[in-house]
């Protein structure tokens, strides 16, 4: 283990610093407007870990700070050197929990360190059984299998990943499809919150599963097409829509009786009386409610419930909800 | 024993010395053995292996357990029928696609308890408690109860610890053939030898390792024969195209063996799993179609086919079971009281109440 005895404090310039080599780099936090702004107006004061590989310094922590030092055109910034002979494990360890108290990993970044760690020869078991419970993963093989499948994926993946905080399911899923198919699938979820990227994932793969056609002929569906394109287009909102016809295709049976309940409720045209029931059909209730701001209104609603159960065909809305079938 | 694939044993060095042990490491032979201080050593060669749900059915623990019995927990939201479980082993050897133990159980090796006189006491204390009714007790809801029977004898154990209890049921539930053992004794009356049914081309898909059907409907005839009540489990029932005619066609083999009257009871109860099952039986399983069907995610967590459908499937096997005069001894598993009222209606022409429409209460 390091200790601070094995660093000495030096100023160093960034121009001599390897950023080519990243190899104990495994955050992916972007420098963001705080701490350029601070940077711009104090410099960095907390110094950077760099350790000396081929006979230049290389980055152990503080890529945000060196991204900022550059953007402000600093020259020279604080560092610690890590001293001696420290193989590449024990420096890495040194990164990995300099983070670590620092903030939460994203799953993209526990991944990387998984990679690290798996790179620098922590034995597998080791991995599982120390780390992956600090990273808060089951400590399972499955578990550090995906975590290196994970960390496989190209950066700009990574990236979206880390941005919506994936868990590992969804994850695990988009695995499943081929590399051409989770390119067109990133493509499609980049902008959307984590939970809109893991139910359209979701559906796709569900929707593969039942229909047995692959996700370009089902993209080019009509129901499908016109979301898709809107999406891929960056419009966000068209996802609704996505969602909608997908969740519609994976339930064949609830959206066929909740279309013709729908159909039905239209039909009774209530004026002042909102009728609702289960959509997942478990339960078998009508819920009525009656809408007025004044005496005069309630007196219509009433009315027009009144009317309505003298004409309309409401045992069919009770016969649908009953409904029992294929 | 010889269909067992246990590669190593594991003991737990507090029972090293229980007469129960010997017997057990007697009849497993020359395999692989090793004495630790807890589970959790076992617990860890699983967890490494690639697949720990699949490993943990290759290792056998022997232990005592703290205790054994307790009441089943049936479903949040659904009508419970009152059983109460007794763990005697834990986990199971076959390995189906869409068992919820895969998960619910962790790491746990397959296990074997041997401080059988503390279930004695247990028993004995149930016995003398419990003041009116019909218990139903069974250990099938951790383990399959006959699977692990050559080895244990696990099976005679309990029937003698039932013998002249009347009003106590035991339940030995199994997708696996009939223990010789069982041959052997008197049967009493309120021990019911039960089998989970799917139709061949299911068990081949989803069920592996276990008896096939006609395995299973032989040895539930031949424990008829020889005295015992039998019962059945249609759970989970799947549905697929075709499946009706599957499932007729095994009602009718059913019927050809087993005269209704020796028939205790028959459940059925449709596909049904909580949601973290989902992501690790489509990996260990991705041949099934099983998980392709639509669900609903029930307000418990679980995914269930929806409401139509699964009353449509209860329907069509009354139907079934009707012809073969058994709707009487029918009963749902896990089913909300709503999907249970319209069943009642239907199986008992309204001559039972909601409150009591089990078959061994009537």
């Amino acid at each position: 283990m390091l200790g601070k005895d094995a660093m000495v404090y030096k100023v160093i310039r960034l121009a001599d610093i390897n950023q080519e080599d990243r190899r104990f780099r495994f955050t992916l936090n972007p420098a963001d407007r705080r701490l350029l702004n601070s940077v711009r107006e104090i410099g960095v004061l907390q110094p950077v870990i760099i350790i000396f590989r081929e006979n230049r310094p290389v980055l152990v922590d503080g890529w945000r700070r060196i991204e900022a030092a550059r953007a402000c055109r600093l020259i020279e910034l604080p560092a610690l050197e890590v001293t001696g002979q420290t193989d590449d494990l024990a420096v890495f360890l040194l990164a990995f929990f300099v983070n670590y108290g620092q903030r939460a990993f994203s799953l993209a970044e526990k991944s990387l360190a998984a990679r690290k760690f798996f790179e620098f020869r922590l034995h597998p078991d080791e991995i599982i059984e120390r780390i992956l419970p600090i990273l808060e993963l089951p400590p399972e093989r499955r578990m550090l299998e995906l975590m290196l499948e994970v960390s496989a994926l190209d950066e700009k993946f990574l990236a979206i990943i880390h941005r919506r905080d994936w868990k590992p399911s969804t994850a695990e899923l988009l695995l499943s499809f081929s590399p051409a198919e989770r390119a067109w699938l990133f493509l499609l979820v980049e902008r959307l919150s984590h939970n809109q990227q893991r139910e359209v994932i979701e559906n796709f793969f569900s929707l593969i599963r039942r229909t047995g056609r692959n996700l370009e002929e089902l993209a080019m569906e009509p129901e499908l097409a016109g979301a898709v394109d809107r999406l891929l287009k960056g419009e966000t909102d068209a996802v609704d829509r996505l969602l909608g016809a997908l969740r519609k295709a994976n339930s064949p049976l609830l959206s066929r009786v909740n279309k013709a309940m729908d159909e039905e409720i239209k039909r009774l045209s209530l004026s002042g009386v909102k009728v609702d029931y289960d959509r997942s059909l478990e339960k078998r209730g009508l819920r009525l409610e009656l809408e007025a701001s004044e005496f005069r209104e309630l007196k219509q609603a009433v009315k027009s419930l009144a009317d309505s159960l003298e004409t309309g065909d409401w045992n069919r809305l009770f016969e649908l909800l009953h409904y029992e079938g294929e | 024993m010889d269909g067992l694939q246990i590669k190593k044993v594991w003991l737990d060095r507090t029972v090293e010395r229980a007469p129960r042990t010997r017997f057990l490491l007697e009849k497993l032979g020359d395999r692989p053995l090793e004495i630790v201080e807890n589970v959790e050593a076992v617990k860890r060669a699983i967890r490494l292996s690639p697949d720990p749900a699949g490993e943990s059915k290759r290792h056998l623990f022997i232990t005592r357990q703290k205790s054994f019995i307790r009441p089943c927990p049936c479903s949040p939201g659904c009508f419970g029928c009152g059983y109460w479980t007794i763990d005697l082993d834990l986990n199971c050897p076959f390995d189906c696609s869409y068992c919820i133990l895969q998960k619910y159980l962790g790491f746990q090796p397959l296990t074997v308890a041997v401080n059988l006189e503390q279930l004695r006491l247990e028993l004995d204390k149930i016995f003398s408690q419990r003041a009116s009714g019909i218990i139903r007790m069974g250990t099938g809801e951790l383990a399959d109860s006959l699977a692990l029977d050559e080895l244990t004898g696990h099976s005679y154990f309990l029937i003698e610890c039932f013998r002249g209890q009347e009003r106590f049921q035991l339940e030995l539930k199994s997708k696996s053939s009939l223990p010789r053992s069982l041959l052997e004794i008197d049967p009493p009356e309120n021990v019911v030898l039960s089998w989970s049914l799917n139709p061949p081309e299911v068990i081949a898909r989803e069920e592996k390792g276990t008896a096939g059907l006609e395995e299973r409907l032989g040895a539930a005839a031949e424990a008829a024969r020889h005295g015992y009540r039998v019962g059945f489990h249609f759970d989970p029932i799947i549905h697929y195209t075709g499946w009706r005619q599957d499932y007729e066609r095994v009602i009718e083999s059913v019927f050809r063996q087993i005269p209704v009257e020796v028939i205790a009871w028959i459940s059925l109860g449709s596909l049904r799993f909580p949601a973290d099952l989902l992501p690790l039986a489509r990996r260990r399983f991705p041949e099934s179609r099983i998980y392709d069907h639509e669900f609903i995610r029930s307000q418990e967590g679980k995914y269930r086919y929806p409401r139509p459908l699964r009353q449509w499937l209860y329907q069509e096997m009354v139907v079934m079971l009707s012809g073969f005069q058994a709707e009487g001894r029918l009963y749902l598993c896990m089913e909300s009281a709503e999907v249970w009222r319209e069943f009642s209606e239907k199986i008992k022409k309204g001559r039972l109440k909601t409150a009591f429409p089990f078959p061994w209460q009537c």
